[in-house]
């Protein structure tokens, strides 16, 4: 049950007399076509000063859709760790469920891997021989079904890709959160399922990195080599090229990942060129910027007041165009070596959506051990998450102004 | 001379199953690489590292002492205080 609270002033009366209210009353919800009731408890804290009313409207589509898209492997777990950290509290699978689930659960978020939407399993994908890439390997028709479910506020038995044995498990239910993140390969595919979304991300990451990334994750497996390690991003790249990475032209904010230009001919992948690519004109998301908004510059804030050691670290901010959308960019290439550089530069940075001064910093020193998070990566994941959060407040605080402006009617 | 071995623990096992899958890879492809057989294949090798990785990862983050405090929570060395 959801409580909303409608505040009356008395106005000048310093008589303190305080008028009769009916205790239910008939409700039209914008949101749910039948008429609901709002049992209204009334509270009187001090005579002449304000009255409370509290009302407990019966539960209505609260939950807001992130989509999160990109290859595998390529750091979105360690995106949504930083993201459930914003929110607070420990992300979890299921209790008592699958151990092999994909889902992540804490107080406020539900994450989603959509490969738990997979049409056909490991085996079927190798006797048809497609890759889960494929659209053809993929349900979109249930994808949209549960994501429109659960957006409306109604669990939903999803099912489970098991990951180790390559089978569809039998399904789990999922409660609707008040956010839910939907994160995979596909979230911006399918037109229908693009609708839900009230917020989109891409990681997007440069052939080279993700080529150096891959090397240091598998290199250390028994039969991989550099020569299976590039045959399996070869084989998957025209279906990479065809189904995956077209979906950043919808995405409202894009994280590229690009090998630095500070070092001439580094391909090592270990300092990055990191880009923030935000969407202008998006409801409820202002994009953030560097000193001044709209201008493009170029900052280096190594000098007097800061010592980088080598290669230093370069900022870029501007505006442009990207698929015809009018977008701010917001790039960082090099790395942190200490702490005080990057209170420095968020001091530097406007429009974070952070409640204090500090937070960016606070939220990337909770996690130090998590890859990206002496560079941009982890630096412009912290702050989509705190964008995220804000963009929630909005939407829900808008949801509760359009329910009070009907219940005044 | 006989090498007894523990039970593998899940890691080892994605291992194992990962590098067989890449063999298979690389019979499949050597005929045509371009086919959807030959992509397919490849495809499952990711899966399985990524698959791999992140159960060695579980393991490594696995801390000993907090897996022990997780089951028993009233002993000495686990006992935390708010205040």
């Amino acid at each position: 049950m959801a409580s909303c609270t409608v505040y009356t002033t008395h106005s000048l009366s310093s008589s303190g007399t305080i008028s009769k209210t009916s205790i239910g009353f008939l409700h039209q919800s914008p949101l749910r076509p039948e008429n609901q009731i709002i049992f209204c408890k009334r509270t009187t804290k001090r005579p002449n000063s304000l009255s409370t009313i509290t009302c407990s409207v019966p539960e209505y589509p609260k939950t807001v859709v992130i989509g999160l898209a990109a290859d595998s492997g390529c750091g979105k777990s360690t995106f949504m760790r930083r993201l459930t950290s914003v929110f607070g509290g420990d992300a979890a699978p299921p209790k008592g469920g699958n151990p092999d689930s994909n889902t992540l659960i804490s107080d406020t978020t539900t994450v989603i891997c959509l490969d738990d939407y997979h049409s056909l399993d490991r085996n079927g994908r190798k006797v048809k021989g497609v890759t889960a890439l494929d659209p053809r390997a993929n349900d979109f028709d249930l994808m949209y079904t549960q994501v429109k479910a659960l957006k409306e506020g109604k669990a939903v038995e999803k099912p489970i890709y098991n990951h180790v044995s390559g089978l569809l498990d039998p399904p789990e239910l999922i409660q609707p959160p008040k956010i839910l993140v939907i994160e995979g390969l596909h979230p911006m595919y399918d037109e229908r399922v693009r609708e839900l979304l009230d917020f989109s991300i891409y990681l997007d990451i440069s052939n080279e990195v993700k080529f150096a990334w891959k090397i240091q994750r598998d290199m250390a497996e028994r039969g991989h080599s550099l020569e299976s390690i590039k045959a399996s991003i070869e084989a998957r790249k025209p279906d990479f090229d065809a189904y995956i990475d077209p979906q950043k032209q919808y995405a409202d904010a894009v994280i590229e990942v690009l090998p630095t230009q500070l070092i001439p001919d580094d391909n090592e992948g270990k300092i990055l060129r990191v880009k923030l690519v935000m969407k202008e004109g998006v409801k409820y998301f202002s994009p953030v910027y560097l000193f001044d908004e709209g201008s493009t510059i170029s900052w280096i804030p190594c000098g007097r007041k800061l010592t980088c050691s080598y290669p230093g670290i370069k900022f870029f901010y501007g505006p442009d165009a990207y698929f015809s959308n009018e977008v701010s960019i917001l790039e960082m290439d090099g790395q942190f070596d200490r702490l005080d550089e990057l209170i420095y530069v968020e001091s530097h940075l406007s429009n974070l959506s952070t409640k204090f001064y500090g937070e960016v910093t606070q939220q990337m020193l909770k996690h130090v051990d998590f890859p990206g998070s002496n560079n941009g990566t982890g630096l412009f994941q912290t702050i989509v998450g705190l964008k995220i959060r804000d963009l929630y407040e909005q939407i829900v605080a808008s949801r509760a102004g359009a329910t009070l402006e009907t219940a005044k009617v | 001379v006989a090498l007894v071995r523990a039970t593998p623990s899940p890691s080892q096992n994605i291992s194992e199953k990962l590098s067989e899958s890449i063999e298979h890879a690389k019979e499949v492809c050597s005929g045509d690489a371009v086919s959807g057989e030959c992509v397919a294949a490849w495809d499952e090798v990711e899966e399985m590292s990524a698959a791999a990785s992140d159960a060695r990862l579980k393991e490594k983050e696995s801390d000993p002492l907090e897996t022990y405090c997780k089951d028993n929570p009233e002993t000495k060395e686990c006992r935390t205080y708010e205040d």
